[in-house]
């Protein structure tokens, strides 16, 4: 065997070379591609066939090095293809020494000297090669182009072989032409056979002339009748869509790194800041000044971006409307009612994370106005309407807020029996009640009960979830209702992402953040100047008396007698304005502001929770809660509130 | 009735009894973090944890049963659940196995547990080697008086 | 005169079956093709007694022009013996399922590979 392989050995380094070589030339056009979603497809695919031709002659005249190091490229390259894998710049890396070394073990084999070992580059490829179930790429569209399409067909006769006139050859003068779309057989009556190119370009009409005594016949093709290359973007998107060319497809997943990533930029750069701010004073000013500018124009780029990204994860609000007819369809069946739903505006586009957080919300309302809201079928013919009730659906976006309302038009709300349901639960009720004060009632923890109708509403979710969930959108809701006509719930969520200055705070061994908005002032003042008046205490705040806070007190964290200067922020305004003590003030900086809305942490006093970028959540304070408590808001320390 | 369609359970310990919840209300079991202590939160909430982008409030399961807090060591773990819309990390001693429990080997909680009418007791699953005690989540987390333990 | 006609997109390879059929009893003409379509090509101007087919090869694979052979009256009873580097069962019945007379593995035992061939050009002589 080894005989017959050494007679082809020559033809073996000659192939080698050729494949090398355009390894070499494709591997430098790949370096541009990195970092894009898919790579040039003909630039790996050339590069994909290269190192697959490698590994085939390798394993014929028994070359392992040689096979194993091309099948490894091969699997890269073709994880590339398909998109399972992002090409990055340490994979081109790998792949060029892993080239290099492919040189070499032919070098080597061809100069008869020991086999190179190639395992520290095999194990490399495999690591950036993926494991097992590869996450679904993104999957670019290709641009329909500008040039014309035309169609070949060539028909082959021995007398064009003996001219040297084949399909190979028809194939060359059309790529010099254009690009070819798509090549393949043809029987013609008679049973001839012929080839079919489609190709787009501009061949010139001296060309086209000529070719034709070489069997070829090119004729203008209509645009409709030229196969695409890739699938199109299915258009099912209604209001805001751009032509198939423009679309990317995304996976979802990825999108959510980003937005936490981009999280993660703003936390970074206002360490950046505080890091910064601390050098102050080995800078000189002319250099001080650029870097205020950079860093000015840092956090501003830092906001487009995070406004575009967020952008990006739109979704239609249809998404939760979807869910809709079904739940209606199967509660209607179980009560007995007759339900239409009606939706519009589902097209308008929200943020993943509001479809997400409004969901069950949405479900809940819906649940709640099929159960409750709309009367049996006999009940309503009785009143004069139409045996079917309605549930209505709309959806619409202004400026950068998007409005979702849900109605029926069933009984409306009892008022009476809300206010004395309300009353049952010791609930404060209003001498005046209007709607906002029924949807507080209604939305307060204590209302919901658990009778036999509200295990039809699927129960652990009650009005107070969805305000608070509403809430914690930085959204609000408003009620309409109305006697024997109907009730609608109306959402106003904003298209913002959370992100606020803050000021922090030390308190004990604790860590706080305070947001901006609300402080005042940041203020020293002696604790001698502190005096005691009716339990509370006070100080002279700008010319009048202003009470003071001790947040060790309120917050119940234990901190050493204060003497000497103590530090705090004034929030409030004019005579509203409080005096809130800390240890010390820490430092100022933007912060993501999460939700605490669980009930189990939901205090007063805490408005929702942050990270400094170390891991650890730190508390936002409501600063104004705060202030209200020693303004008499409430007697003692705020506790928890009680839950539904 | 928690859903009992399911029957994979993921069990955990806490002062020497197993719990179980099913797995599909488990959304990812970590090591334990720092906890944020939350000012006049109930005495059995530990804090809050800055998890996977998300502020999830901790719950001591020992403190919540009635019992001494222990000091966390290697085997402590943090099971943050999901169910009615919340997400919750129950803080316990232990927490290692899966395990699918047949509708039928559950046995109605009884009265003998007592602690209050609406139990957060789903059920108790007898194996050949132990007595597991299925929770209810959704009645563990609606109450904030801690239970007393039996 | 058998015209055997080898098609692989590796001119080592096709130099390597053709010195493996070398030694075929009776005349035999070589002829080549580096891709798909020049094997269709091939095939329109001349009969051919014999197939040696690649499927890996950069226009059109292996399976397809199989495909087309096998569906066009003049020329379903030509043997094919498919030649590639995947080894694996379920190829191999896909590549018989398409209409291979024959499939072999690469590398490949000239021996072997002869042998083949002329069981097949033997039992397709009348």
């Amino acid at each position: 065997m080894t005989e017959f392989l050494d007679t082809f050995l020559d033809d073996y380094f000659a192939e080698c070379d050729e494949h090398l070589t355009a390894v070499r030339r494709t591997l430098l056009a790949l370096e541009s591609s990195v970092g894009q979603p898919r790579p040039d497809p003909a630039v790996t695919e050339e590069l994909f066939r290269a190192f697959h031709s490698l590994k085939g002659i390798a394993g014929m005249v028994e070359h392992r090095e040689i096979e194993l190091l091309a099948h490894e490229m091969e699997t890269y390259l073709r994880a590339v293809r398909e998109g399972d894998v992002r090409l990055t710049t340490a994979g081109v890396d790998t792949l060029i020494d892993a080239a290099r070394l492919l040189e070499h073990a032919i070098a080597a084999r061809r100069n008869r000297q020991p086999p190179v070992d190639v395992e520290s580059l095999v194990a490399a490829l495999r690591q950036i090669a993926p494991a097992g179930d590869s996450a679904p790429g993104a999957v670019a569209v290709a641009p329909l182009g500008d040039a014309g399409s035309w169609q070949c067909l060539f028909t082959p006769a021995a007398e064009l072989i003996a001219r040297g006139v084949n399909v190979d050859m028809v194939r060359a003068r059309l790529r010099a032409v254009g690009e070819i779309v798509t090549a393949a057989p043809v029987v013609g009556e008679g049973g001839g056979i012929a080839f079919r190119f489609v190709f787009r370009g501009e061949p010139g009409e001296a060309d086209v002339e000529a070719w034709r005594a070489d069997g070829m016949v090119c004729s203008r093709v209509e645009r409709e009748t030229v196969p695409a290359p890739v699938a199109a973007v299915a258009a099912d998107r209604g209001a805001a869509t751009l032509s198939s060319g423009h679309y990317v497809r995304v996976d979802l997943a990825r999108l959510d790194d980003l937005m936490r990533m981009i999280g993660d930029l703003v936390i970074r750069r206002a360490r950046l800041g505080d890091t910064i701010a601390r050098v102050e004073k080995h800078v000189p000013p002319a250099e001080w000044r650029a870097i205020q500018e950079n860093t000015s124009a840092l956090e501003r780029q830092l906001r487009e971006l995070r406004d575009g990204v967020m952008r990006v994860r739109l979704v239609p609000v249809g998404e939760i409307f979807r869910r809709v007819p079904f739940v209606v369809r199967d509660l209607a069946r179980e009560t007995g009612k007759r339900v239409a739903v009606d939706i519009s505006g589902q097209t308008t586009e929200i943020y993943k994370f509001l479809v997400e957080r409004m969901l069950d919300p949405v479900l809940h309302v819906v649940r709640n106005a099929v159960s409750h809201g709309l009367e049996t079928v006999e009940e309503r013919v009785a009143a004069g309407k139409a045996p079917e009730g309605t549930i209505t659906l709309a959806a619409s976006a202004a400026g950068e807020i998007v409005t979702i309302q849900i109605a029926d038009d069933g009984r409306g709300l009892d008022v009476d029996r809300v206010i004395a349901r309300a009353r049952v639960a010791g609930l404060p009720v209003p001498a005046h009640v209007d709607e906002a004060a029924l949807l507080e009632l209604i939305s307060s923890p204590g209302f919901s009960t658990r009778d036999a109708s509200d295990r039809v509403s699927g129960r652990g979710f009650g009005m107070a979830v969805v305000r608070t969930t509403v809430q914690d959108l930085g959204g609000s809701m408003r009620l309409a209702s109305a006697p024997g006509q109907g009730t609608r719930f109306t959402f106003e969520l904003p298209l913002t992402l959370a992100i606020t200055d803050a000021l922090l705070a030390r308190v004990g061994t604790q860590t706080f953040a305070v947001p901006q908005a609300a402080v005042r002032e940041v203020i020293e003042l002696d604790a001698a100047s502190i005096q005691a008046l009716e339990g509370g205490e006070i100080i002279q705040y700008r010319a009048a008396p202003a009470p003071v806070v001790r947040l060790s007190g309120v917050l119940g964290i234990p901190v050493p007698a204060a003497q000497g200067r103590l530090h705090a922020f004034v929030v409030g305004a004019g005579a509203g304005a409080v005096v809130l003590v800390v240890d010390r003030i820490v430092g100022q900086r933007e912060i993501v502001v999460r939700s605490t809305s669980d009930p189990l942490i939901r205090v007063d006093g805490i408005a929702g929770a942050t990270d400094l970028g170390d891991g650890r959540a730190v508390l936002i304070l409501d600063a104004v809660a705060l202030a209200r408590h020693a303004r008499g808001g409430w007697g003692a320390a705020p506790r928890a509130r009680e839950t539904a | 009735m928690s859903d009992q369609r399911s029957d994979q359970y993921i069990l955990f310990t806490v002062a020497g009894t197993t719990y179980a919840v099913p797995s599909s209300q488990i959304a990812h079991v970590d090591l334990v973090e720092e906890i944020t202590r939350v000012p006049n939160a109930a005495p059995f909430v530990d804090g809050v944890v800055f998890s996977r982008g998300q502020i999830i409030p901790a719950i001591n399961m020992r403190a919540r049963f009635g019992f001494e807090r222990a000091p966390i060591d290697l085997r402590t773990r943090f099971l943050v659940v999901n169910t009615g819309g919340r997400s919750v990390g129950l803080l316990v001693d232990a927490c290692r196995e899966f395990l699918r429990i047949d509708p039928s080997a559950i046995h109605p909680p009884t009265d003998v547990l007592g602690g209050g009418g609406e139990s957060y007791v789903a059920g108790i699953a007898t194996t050949s080697s132990r007595m597991i005690v299925i929770l209810d989540l959704d009645q563990l987390l609606a109450s904030n008086d801690p239970i007393l333990a039996a | 005169m058998n015209q055997i006609l080898i098609v692989d997109d590796s001119p080592t390879i096709r130099r390597m079956v053709k010195a493996s059929l070398a030694a075929l009893s009776g005349p035999c003409e070589f002829v080549e093709a580096a891709s798909g379509l020049e094997a269709i090509e091939r095939l329109a101007i001349g009969p051919v007694e014999l197939m040696v087919l690649d499927l890996n090869m950069p226009d059109m694979h292996g399976l397809e022009v199989l495909g087309f052979v096998r569906s066009h009256s003049k020329y379903r009873q030509v043997p094919v013996i498919i030649l590639t580097t995947r080894g694996d069962e379920a190829s191999r019945v896909a590549a018989l399922e398409a209409g291979a007379t024959a499939y072999m593995t690469k590398p490949f035992a000239p021996g072997s590979l002869a042998t083949k061939a002329r069981e097949l050009l033997e039992a397709a002589a009348p």
